[in-house]
């Protein structure tokens, strides 16, 4: 087989952990062509990013307190991940020069006191280069042939959105086959960062939202692997949380479809970004656990898995989300009425998690972050309320939670969301709200958040998820 | 309209002496005032941003290599990637060598060109051939236009005729001869009944068969013609590497003879469909209308509404594959000049 391999900050969160990935590593490479792409370790890219603003305020003295911490955090890594010391002392030596070119970096930032998206872009990209050296350090000690590239070199080519970049992807397809392809026939690994690449001029982007998951799936699809392994720290995805339900089991096999609606849930998966390019091409995704190489994992691909009778496969629970319902007999009948109220919430920077509407439109319910709740009732307050606008009044529940449950066999069966709503209903539960897209793949709902377990525990007991 | 000409061989040649003569015509039909405002070879390039005048594009063409010899404009030294990068202009004109190994240099041309936000006419398969769906996406991306006419049928308009004429209905498949110098030889041994050895080496005196004839013969032409109709015409996302290819080194006349008792002969036909692109030599009936002799280029586009469409012309020549360029160039102004007048439109392409 052909295999990306992904490995994220936890997996490679110390010099054991990243020993251990790099025998798992080399361990698939004897029968498999693999190429692993490695994240930053755990909490470097939020140090990176903190440290980027302190540079912006022009404080000087956290940088050198910055960069030796950072740089005694890779050496103990180095350390602890590769027993030969020539080795050992290759990979410090880059690590060195890379702490170096950092502190450069920030320096500047500080003089300047100006932080743009395209230098946070490049501050950011140092947590991938200095963790994949360790890992193709860790990986050479395994006595396996290996070599490193940026995501840059390896050739993914991305437009300049800095922060939230999307490659160009058959001018990556085209780069990345011309340098990758050469060194699987000889059976040489190639570690690539994870979540970095390029622009056409050459100049640092990050993927963004997705992170490293996004690059492993850009190369997948790139290099018409057969699979994209993302190796993490849980064994799969679950039916629901297993802090709620002890009777939560993992599940084997989902659809992209599926695996997107987990994603938005919170479920331990993939951004639905990093899903795309791998849907598009029909590549399958593996989520495996490192800690647990012999569990198989959940399985993403084009299917769902055909032999579950329950309609239903997982249920969910968002919390710290409030409910805003905004009222005004003016809406009813006036084409662009939900477009104001949308429009005044998006220009604020509040996104809308999920929206319900009843056919007299005298009334919109919509869930929000709670967090947003204040500065989204002020601003439609303001714009929409005053002056004989179009609300007459707006008002908030912010101790609720949404309840999503999500299964391709729910397009189409009868008497799901009846099944849903009686168990509700005889735990003497009140709903607040309901939505379900025409997808049919996900009903969600909105409930008191002191409910919320007990209602997690209905369904998944209802329709039977913790029986295989 | 600003044009760097990057390649300085029989074709770059001919797309002077062309637009030396629409320069001095000043086709005001077309609205169309093409200057020269840099052309590069090997060893340098002779740049003046006015435009060099036909007069002085004739002393060059004269003086013959290398261009930069000139004394009042020459530039000695100066790569081609440079002269994209520091001289203004709206297209750049890439005629330089084929290559199917690493298409290089032309693929550097074209995305330094486009990376400075020029517009490409190419006669160059090799990029096309190895590239194709990551150099359509870059000029996507950076909103330039990417014209290749020249690289297929050369001054038979085979691309355009498909994208244009045929605009809405469904192309199924495409067959042809792409490559005149193998139909040459197939037409010699099958009507003259010489060997495909003999009939190589009259090709090769007759200036049709290069010394080292194993891309055309060897079917890595067609096959590089294949993969360009398969992208621009059938949106299909694919590279040389995916083409089934068969040249004719093992066509005899044997195999000739019995193809004739059945009233058909062989071609070297690329071809596309639902299946794997292919070129290979294919037994065709003598009476189908592709069926062309000696070095004539012929496809048939099997259409869902118009039915078969078959195009026979000239498939090389420097002369036929400079006007292809010089109709590359004018469709890239009527474009431009469509977009400037609708500036608030959004359709590029």
């Amino acid at each position: 087989m052909k295999l990306v391999m992904k490995f994220g900050g936890t997996s490679v969160g110390s010099g054991a952990n990243i020993r251990h990935v790099a025998g798992l590593v080399t361990e698939y490479a004897k029968n498999n062509k693999t190429i692993a792409v490695v994240s930053a370790l755990s909490g470097v890219t939020n140090s990176l990013i903190e440290a980027s603003y302190h540079a912006q305020r022009s404080n000087e003295k956290h940088i050198q307190a910055f960069t030796k911490t950072l740089l005694a955090k890779h050496t103990d890594a180095i350390k602890g991940a590769i027993t030969s010391e020539a080795i050992q002392k290759e990979v410090t030596e880059i690590t060195e020069k890379s702490v170096a070119e950092l502190e450069k970096i920030l320096t500047g930032i500080c003089y300047i006191g100006e932080l743009t998206a395209k230098s946070k872009d490049y501050v950011m990209s140092f947590g991938e280069r200095l963790s994949a050296p360790i890992v193709w350090g860790a990986i050479k000690d395994h006595n396996a042939q290996t070599q490193w590239f940026t995501g840059k070199d390896a050739g993914i080519v991305t437009d300049s959105n800095f922060g939230d970049a999307d490659p160009l992807m058959n001018y990556t397809t085209h780069l990345v086959q011309e340098r990758l392809e050469p060194l699987l026939e000889k059976n040489i690994i190639p570690v690539v960062t994870g979540f970095i690449a390029a622009n056409q001029d050459g100049i640092v982007t990050t993927v963004g939202r997705g992170g490293s998951d996004y690059t492993a799936t850009i190369l997948g699809v790139a290099l018409q692997t057969d699979e994209v392994w993302i190796w993490t720290d849980v064994d799969g995805i679950m039916t629901t949380d297993p802090k709620i339900v002890p009777s939560a089991r993992m599940l084997p096999q989902l659809s992209y479809q599926e695996a997107t609606e987990m994603a938005i849930f919170g479920a331990k998966a993939m951004h639905p970004r990093a899903l795309g390019p791998v849907s598009r091409a029909d590549i399958p995704i593996r989520i495996r656990n490192t800690n647990n190489p012999k569990n198989p994992g959940t399985l993403i691909t084009k299917e769902s898995q055909a032999d579950v009778k329950e309609a239903a496969k997982a249920v969910a629970m968002i919390k710290d989300v409030a409910m805003l319902n905004v009222y005004g007999a003016t809406m009813v009948g006036a084409p662009d009425s939900y477009a104001k109220v949308f429009d005044v919430l998006g220009k604020n920077g509040i996104n809308v998690m999920m929206i319900s509407v009843a056919a007299s439109e005298a009334n919109i319910s919509m869930v929000i972050k709670r967090e947003l709740l204040g500065r989204a009732i002020s601003n439609l307050e303001i714009a929409l309320q005053e002056h004989g606008g179009i609300i007459s009044e707006v008002t908030a529940e912010d101790d609720v939670a949404v309840i999503a449950t999500i299964g391709a066999n729910m397009k189409g069966a009868l008497g799901v969301a009846s099944k849903i709503f009686s168990a509700v209903a005889k735990k003497g539960i009140n709903i607040r709200m309901i939505a379900q897209g025409s997808s049919e793949l996900n009903i969600s709902f909105v409930v008191k958040e002191k409910d919320g377990i007990a209602v997690v525990q209905t369904i998944h007991e209802e329709f039977n998820l913790g029986k295989p | 309209m600003r044009i760097i000409l990057i390649g300085y061989g029989v074709v770059g040649k001919g797309v002077t002496t062309i637009l030396a003569q629409k320069y001095a015509e000043k086709v005001k039909d077309y609205g169309f005032n093409p200057k020269i405002v840099a052309i590069s070879d090997i060893d340098g390039a002779v740049i003046n941003p006015r435009g060099l005048s036909p007069e002085k594009l004739e002393a060059i063409k004269q003086r013959g290599y290398p261009v930069s010899a000139d004394p009042e404009f020459g530039n000695p030294g100066m790569n081609a990637l440079e002269v994209i990068e520091s001289v203004e202009a709206e297209v750049v004109v890439e005629v330089t060598p084929v290559n199917i190994q690493t298409a290089e240099p032309a693929l550097s041309h074209i995305t330094k060109a486009f990376k400075t936000g020029k517009h490409v006419v190419t006669t160059n398969k090799g990029p096309l051939a190895l590239a194709m769906p990551a150099l359509t996406e870059l000029a996507e991306y950076n909103n330039v236009y990417l014209r290749f006419s020249g690289t297929v049928g050369g001054g038979t308009p085979m691309l355009e005729f498909a994208k244009r004429c045929l605009a809405g209905d469904k192309i199924k498949a495409i067959r042809g001869i792409f490559n005149g110098t193998t139909n040459y030889i197939l037409t010699e041994m099958s009507q003259n009944q010489v060997g495909f050895q003999e009939a190589l080496t009259n090709a090769q005196k007759l200036g049709y068969a290069e010394r080292e004839p194993s891309m055309d013969i060897d079917g890595f032409d067609t096959a590089c013609k294949v993969v360009i109709l398969s992208n621009w015409i059938m949106g299909k996302k694919i590279t040389l590497k995916d083409v089934d290819r068969t040249g004719i080194r093992d066509v005899t006349l044997q195999t000739l003879d019995q193809a004739a008792e059945r009233g058909n002969t062989i071609k070297l036909i690329g071809s596309i469909d639902n299946n794997k692109p292919t070129v290979k030599p294919t037994e065709i009936s003598k009476t189908h209308p592709l069926c062309v002799s000696g070095v004539l280029n012929a496809v048939t586009f099997s259409t869902e509404y118009a039915g078969e469409q078959t195009l026979v012309g000239r498939g090389a020549g420097s002369i036929e594959t400079a006007g292809a360029v010089l109709r590359d160039l004018l469709d890239i102004k009527h474009k431009l000049a469509n977009r400037m007048l609708n500036s608030n439109s959004e359709s590029y392409k």
